[in-house]
């Protein structure tokens, strides 16, 4: 028993990286506190946006216009924003919600809300 | 009454997307069966006033706010799980 708890002590198993469901949501790299980088918020709009079942995905990218570029009304435009909202668990109110009609200020939104994960 | 491009909208188009928003939030709550449910009939019959009705219209238009005002704070009600009262009974279809 001895023997054992000596080995026990003196065993040490390096710590993998866990086997992560879901790269969106890895972020063992972030450098100081929990909150995500802003490519990390780039990268995760950019792929809510491309599945969006009526937006070409070729399309897209940190700098498109919803409608004007992507050709969506303003009803996608604001089902968009709701996807947004689940990918990063925000709550964005209204009032900045009509503002959100490109990728550009997505990303700008997201990067800058402090509760974004 | 989909914006057009580049443009800004009006305080009644507002009015119209914010209900959408708030449509889209109060099936959250839902199962996710009934949240899809919610989901296709509120987003067909935004859809389908879209595109057939007048935007010059504004008392219809108002009406038909005020009507999904009521119907959203039915959606609301926790015990609500679907929307009967939206047109046909669609809801009846698998209740």
């Amino acid at each position: 028993m001895a023997l054992r708890a000596a080995v026990l002590r003196h065993l040490r198993v390096p710590i993998q990286t866990a086997p992560w469901r879901g790269g969106a949501s890895l972020r063992l790299m972030s450098s100081h506190d929990d909150h995500i980088t802003k490519d990390e918020v780039i990268d995760r709009v950019l792929s809510v946006v491309k599945d969006f079942p009526k937006v070409d995905p070729s399309k897209v990218s940190p700098d498109v216009h919803f409608q004007k570029d992507l050709g969506l009304d303003s009803l996608d435009n604001v089902e968009i924003v709701m996807a947004l909202e689940e990918e990063f668990k925000l709550e964005i109110p209204d009032k900045e919600a009509v503002k959100i009609d490109s990728t550009h200020l997505a990303i700008e939104y997201i990067s800058n809300h402090p509760m974004s994960s | 009454m989909a914006a057009p491009r580049g443009q800004r909208l009006s305080g009644m188009q507002k009015q119209v997307l914010s209900l959408y928003r708030g449509f889209l939030r109060a099936a959250r709550s839902k199962s996710d069966k009934d949240r899809n449910k919610v989901e296709s009939i509120v987003s067909e019959e935004f859809r389908r006033n879209s595109k057939e009705v007048d935007r010059k219209n504004f008392l219809y238009i108002e009406y038909l706010l005020r009507r999904g005002k009521k119907q959203l704070d039915q959606l609301r009600n926790p015990g609500t799980t679907g929307l009967s009262s939206l047109q046909v009974d669609l809801s009846k279809a698998d209740n």
